[in-house]
C-alpha cells in the first residue's frame, strides 16, 4: 500500500496539520500515523515481527467535556494512548509481543482466536492463586501475566504465536479483565492474508479485494479500510480505580455513561488520525471513499468491526449494506470454497466478536444538475440544515449557503452518517448525539475539486 | 427536543449544541420566535411537480394507551394523559389523499391536516412499495404540524429509510449531513427501492429522543416476481427467489418498539431524561402490549391501502374509534390468522434499543431473509445472490436495534377441536413479554390457526378477515 506523505498529509478533515508521529526510538515497531484516515497500523518485520507494548496510565477527553482516567497499553518509548496500538502483522509471521508493565498489579495480554501462545517460551496457562493444585485456589489470570511493577522494576512477560488465519483479532487482558479491560487495555490485531490475493485483501479469497491507493486506476484513490473498535465506560470505575489503584469495582454496579469508536465519541470520532487536540486518542473513525464503480475504483471499501465492550452494538452504516464476510477471524464460506457471506444494513457486534465487513456506495440514480430530483427543491427558509450539508443534492456541487453559516461541506462531498442503534449509546451522560458516530464521506469521482 | 444550552468549552461548544441539534443543523429552527410565525405556513410541494404522492404523513404528537396498572410512581400512567390514554408520544399519521394546502384557501394550511395535531399514532403506518423497475416513483411527502403539548419545541422531523441502499444525504432524513422537515413545511422524499426485503423507517431528527418517542414503523419493498402464479399460486413473494422459496400466502408485519415511561413522561412535562438510565417498560409489538396486541386491526380503507394499512379516518380526519377507543391511536394489531397448511410471511423489525428474542412456540419457521437481502451466498465472479442457500429453521429469531428478519412458516394442520389451533409468539426475554405486573405481557401474541378453507385470501397485509 503506498504511503506517499506528501498525498496523505494534505488527505485531511478537519486539523489544521497532520501530525506525524514516528517512534522515538530505532528498531521499534513503526506507527504509520501519517495516514489521516483509515487503518493506522502499527507494524514489524515480516516474517518475525516484535512488538514492545508497555502499560500506561493517562487521560481521554470525552464528548460531554468530562475527561477519564484510563490504563492502556502502549508502544515502548511512547506516552499513553487509547485504544493499544493497531497491531498489523501477515499470515504466517512469528509474532513477538513483549509487555513491560509499569502497574501495581500483574496484567497480561489475550490473543483470542490466536493458538499455541507462548508465553516467555512456553505455552501461555491461566493462574491461579495459590497455585494448583490447591483446593483453596482461584483463577486469577486467563493467561499468563506480566509481574506487578515492584519499586522502580517493571514486570516483563513476552508472548509470541504464529499467525496462522488473516482476518481481525482483539488483543485484551485476561487478568482481572472486568477491571483491566475496562480499564482500557485492549487493542486491534489484523492478520493480512498471505495467499494469492495479496495483503489489500481480507481474507484469501478473490471476493475480499478492498480499494487501495495501489489498485485502483484512478489516480487520487486512497486505501478504504477503516476501523470501528466499539467500547463503553462507567465513570465510577475509572474514578474508583484513579483514586486507588487497587480498588475493585463491584461489576454488578456496573453502568456504562459514555460508548466510544476507536476511543473517542462524536465528533472526536470524525477527526484525522493523531488530531493534536486529541494527544492520547490518535485512532479517527472516518470513511472516506470514492463511488463504486469500474474501472477507476472497482473494489468496495473494508471495515473492521470489535467489539471490546461488554454490551451488544448494533451498529448501522447509513447508505450500504455491509457484505459481512468474515467473523472472528475466518471466512465465510464452505469447505467447498461456497461463498455463505450475508449483508447487513445492523452489524450486531457482540462482545468479543470481531465482523469483517466489505461496503460500497453506488450512485444509483445518478442525480445532477442536468438530471435532476423530480420535485421541488424547498428554500433554505423551509429547511433545517445540517453543518455537512452542501446546500444541494447533488454529489460534487454546492449549493448557495445562507450568510452567517459556516458548513463543514468543501467540495459537495456527501456525508452519510453511521451510528449505533442502541440510541441511548449515542450519547454521553446527557449530551445527545455524541458516542459511537461516524461518517461515510462520499467524495465525488475522481478527478474531482476536493482536497486530497 | 431542542434546549439551548450554551456552554464555553471551546471545541466543546460544538457538541452541546450537537446534542441539540443547533450548532451541527441550522435553519429555521435558528430563527427568533415572531419571524418563525411570519414565516408560517409555506410549502414548497405546492405546484410542481405535479405528481400526486404516493403517501402524505403528517409528522406530530399524540397520546396512546399502555396498561395504567400497576402504576409507574411519577411516570405512568401520565397525568397530562386525555382520558383513555397513559402515554405522550411523537408519531406519524398517514393522511394521504387530503391536500396539504386548503383547497378554498391555497395560502393556508389545510384545517383537515393540521386538526391532526396531537393525533399521532404508534406504531406509524406501515407502508409499502414495489420493487423500482425504471418508472415507479415513490413519493413520500411529509409535513411537519408541530407539536401541541410542548409548543415551546419547534422540532423539525424527517423521513429516514432505515437500510435504503445508496442512498443520497438529500433523501435519507439524517438531518447534520442533510436537512429536515421545519414546523409547517412539507418535504417529498423520492425512492426508487431496487432490493426487496424489511425495512424500517423513523424521524431521524434527535433520534434518541423521536425513535424512542414512537416515530417509527416499518416498511417493505415487493419483489418484481410478485404476480408470477406458476413460481407459487398466490403470486406473492418475499425476494425475486427465482424458484417460489420464498412465496407466501398471508404477510404480517411485527414491528417492535419500547417505552421507557419516564423519558415519555419528561417530553410531555418538559424535563429532559437522562439516556443512559434506559430501561424497558413497555415492549411493544406493532404498538400495543399484549393482550391489545390481539385486538383487531382498526378497519382500513381498501381503496386507498395500496401503498399503506390506511387506517379509516372520520369526517375531521382524526383516526376512527375502533371497538377499544383507548386503541384509537394503536391501530395495528398483531394478531396472525391463516389457514392450516399456508405459508405465512412474518417481517420482524425492531426499532427498541434491546435485543429481542422471539420465539414461535410449536411451528418452525424458516429464515428467508435479513436486513432485505435474501439467504443466499453470491455466486463466484458474480454480485447477485443467487447462491448457496443459507435459509434456516428455527424456533427462535434474536435481532438487535435497526434489524430485520424475513421468516416464512407452514401452518400446520388442524387438530380437528373447535376453534382455531392457538400458537404463541413471544419475546423470550421475559422481561419484555410481561407489563411490570408479572404475567403475560408485552411482545407477546397469537398465531390462530383455522382448518384449511376457513379465512378468505388477505387483501392487504396484517388484515385478518373476518372469520366465516
Amino acid at each position: 500500500m503506498n504511503t506517499s506523505t506528501f498525498r496523505q498529509l494534505s488527505r485531511r478533515l478537519a486539523t489544521p496539520l497532520a501530525v506525524v508521529i514516528s517512534s522515538l526510538a530505532v528498531g521499534l515497531p513503526m506507527m504509520a500515523m501519517a495516514d489521516p484516515l483509515g487503518v493506522a497500523c502499527t507494524s514489524g518485520t515480516s516474517p518475525n515481527p516484535s512488538f514492545s507494548l508497555t502499560t500506561q496510565t493517562g487521560d481521554i477527553q470525552l464528548p460531554d467535556g468530562n475527561t477519564m482516567y484510563m490504563w492502556g497499553y502502549s508502544v515502548q518509548g511512547q506516552s499513553f494512548q487509547h485504544p493499544g496500538p493497531v497491531l498489523c502483522v501477515n499470515q504466517g509471521d512469528t509474532v513477538t509481543i513483549t509487555l513491560t508493565n509499569n502497574l501495581p498489579e500483574k496484567v497480561s495480554i489475550m490473543f483470542p482466536g490466536q493458538t499455541d501462545v507462548l508465553a516467555n517460551g512456553v505455552p501461555a496457562q491461566p493462574e491461579f492463586d495459590p497455585p494448583l493444585p490447591n483446593a483453596a485456589s482461584r483463577a486469577i489470570s486467563l493467561t499468563t501475566t506480566a509481574p506487578a511493577l515492584a519499586g522502580n522494576i517493571p514486570g516483563v512477560v513476552q508472548y509470541s504465536f504464529v499467525a496462522s488465519q488473516p482476518g481481525t483479532y482483539i488483543y485484551e487482558s485476561g487478568t482481572n479483565p472486568q477491571k483491566q479491560v475496562r480499564m482500557g487495555l485492549f487493542g486491534t490485531l489484523i492478520v493480512r492474508p498471505a495467499g494469492t490475493g495479496g495483503l489489500d485483501h481480507l481474507y484469501n479469497r478473490a471476493d475480499s479485494q478492498f480499494t487501495t491507493s495501489d489498485n485502483s486506476a484512478g489516480a487520487g484513490n486512497w486505501d478504504e479500510e477503516f476501523l470501528a473498535l466499539l467500547s463503553e465506560i462507567d465513570p465510577y470505575q475509572h474514578w474508583a480505580v484513579e483514586a486507588n489503584l487497587a480498588a475493585n469495582f463491584n461489576f454488578n454496579n456496573y453502568k456504562p455513561r459514555y460508548w466510544l469508536i476507536n476511543g473517542r465519541g462524536f465528533p472526536d470520532s470524525i477527526a484525522d488520525n493523531a488530531a493534536p487536540f486529541l494527544p492520547t486518542q490518535p485512532y479517527g473513525a472516518l470513511a472516506r471513499v470514492h463511488p463504486y464503480g469500474a474501472p477507476a475504483h472497482p473494489y468496495p471499501g473494508a471495515i473492521r468491526y470489535l467489539n471490546v465492550g461488554s454490551q451488544d452494538y448494533p451498529f448501522h452504516p447509513h447508505g450500504n449494506n455491509g457484505s459481512v464476510i468474515g467473523r472472528d477471524g475466518r471466512s465465510l464460506e464452505t469447505a467447498a470454497g461456497d461463498d455463505v457471506s450475508f449483508e447487513k444494513f445492523v452489524v450486531p457486534v457482540g462482545p468479543g466478536q470481531t465482523w469483517d465487513v466489505l461496503f460500497s456506495w453506488h450512485d444509483a440514480e445518478h442525480y445532477s444538475p442536468s438530471n435532476p430530483v423530480d420535485i421541488n427543491i424547498p428554500q433554505i427558509a423551509n429547511q433545517f440544515f445540517g453543518q455537512f450539508y452542501s446546500f444541494s443534492p447533488y454529489l460534487g456541487v454546492q449549493g448557495q449557503q445562507p450568510p452567517n453559516w459556516s458548513s463543514l461541506n468543501t467540495c459537495g462531498e456527501y456525508y452519510i452518517i453511521s451510528h449505533n442503534h442502541a440510541l441511548h449509546q449515542i450519547t454521553s451522560w446527557g449530551a445527545l448525539m455524541t458516542g459511537p458516530v461516524t461518517y461515510m464521506r462520499v467524495d465525488p469521482p475522481l478527478p474531482n475539486s476536493c482536497a486530497q | 427536543m431542542s434546549n439551548n444550552k450554551l456552554s464555553n468549552h471551546g471545541r466543546r461548544r460544538f457538541l452541546k449544541l450537537a446534542g441539540t441539534g443547533l450548532a451541527v443543523t441550522g435553519g429555521i429552527g435558528l430563527l427568533p420566535g415572531q419571524l418563525r410565525r411570519q414565516l408560517l405556513p409555506v410549502s414548497d410541494a405546492i405546484g410542481a411537480p405535479n405528481d400526486p404522492a404516493n403517501l402524505f404523513f403528517v409528522g406530530t404528537d399524540g397520546w396512546i394507551s399502555l396498561p395504567a396498572s400497576p402504576a409507574i410512581p411519577t411516570f405512568h400512567p401520565d397525568t397530562y394523559a386525555p382520558t383513555n390514554f397513559t402515554t405522550y408520544i411523537f408519531g406519524f399519521r398517514n393522511m394521504t389523499g387530503i391536500p396539504p394546502m386548503d383547497p378554498a384557501n391555497p395560502l393556508n394550511m389545510n384545517p383537515l391536516v393540521i386538526g391532526q395535531k396531537n393525533k399521532a399514532q404508534h406504531s406509524a403506518p406501515l407502508f409499502w412499495v414495489d420493487e423500482f423497475t425504471g418508472s415507479n416513483t415513490f413519493r413520500l411527502d411529509l409535513l411537519n404540524v408541530g407539536l401541541a403539548q410542548r409548543p415551546d419545541l419547534t422540532d423539525s422531523h424527517s423521513v429516514h429509510w432505515h437500510g435504503f441502499r445508496n442512498v443520497i444525504p438529500f433523501f435519507d432524513g439524517e438531518p447534520t449531513g442533510s436537512f429536515a422537515v421545519p414546523v409547517g413545511r412539507v418535504f417529498r422524499y423520492i425512492f426508487k427501492p431496487r432490493d426487496p426485503g424489511t425495512y424500517m423507517f423513523h424521524c431521524h431528527v434527535e433520534d434518541v429522543e423521536h425513535v424512542h418517542m414512537g416515530m417509527t414503523g416499518l416498511v417493505f419493498v415487493r419483489p418484481r416476481q410478485n404476480g408470477n402464479t406458476a413460481l407459487y399460486p398466490s403470486g406473492k413473494f418475499a425476494y425475486n427467489d427465482g424458484d417460489g422459496s420464498t412465496g407466501f400466502d398471508r404477510e404480517f408485519a411485527m414491528f417492535l418498539s419500547e417505552v421507557w415511561a419516564e423519558s415519555h413522561w419528561c417530553d410531555a412535562h418538559i424535563q429532559l431524561p437522562e439516556w443512559s438510565d434506559y430501561r424497558v417498560d413497555f415492549a411493544l409489538l406493532n404498538g400495543r402490549v399484549y393482550p391489545d396486541t390481539l385486538e383487531p386491526n382498526s378497519p382500513f380503507n381498501l381503496a386507498t391501502s395500496t401503498h399503506a394499512y390506511d387506517t379509516q379516518r372520520q369526517a375531521d380526519g382524526d383516526l376512527v374509534v375502533p371497538a377499544r377507543p383507548n386503541l384509537q391511536y394503536q391501530p395495528l394489531s398483531a394478531l396472525v390468522t391463516c389457514n392450516a397448511g399456508e405459508r405465512v410471511l412474518l417481517r420482524f423489525a425492531n426499532l427498541g434499543f434491546k435485543e429481542a428474542s422471539m420465539t414461535l412456540a410449536g411451528i418452525k419457521m424458516r429464515v428467508v431473509g435479513k436486513d432485505a437481502t435474501p439467504m443466499r451466498g453470491v455466486i463466484a465472479g458474480g454480485t447477485a445472490r443467487t447462491g448457496v442457500d443459507t435459509s434456516y429453521e428455527t424456533n427462535t429469531l434474536s435481532f438487535g436495534a435497526g434489524e430485520s428478519f424475513d421468516a416464512i412458516f407452514t401452518a400446520p394442520p388442524h387438530s380437528g377441536g373447535a376453534g382455531p389451533d392457538i400458537y404463541v409468539l413471544y419475546n423470550r426475554a421475559y422481561d419484555r413479554s410481561d407489563n411490570q405486573s408479572g404475567g403475560a405481557g408485552g411482545q407477546r401474541t397469537e398465531i390462530r390457526v383455522y382448518p384449511t378453507g376457513t379465512i378468505s385470501a388477505q387483501t392487504i397485509p396484517n388484515e385478518n378477515p373476518t372469520v366465516a
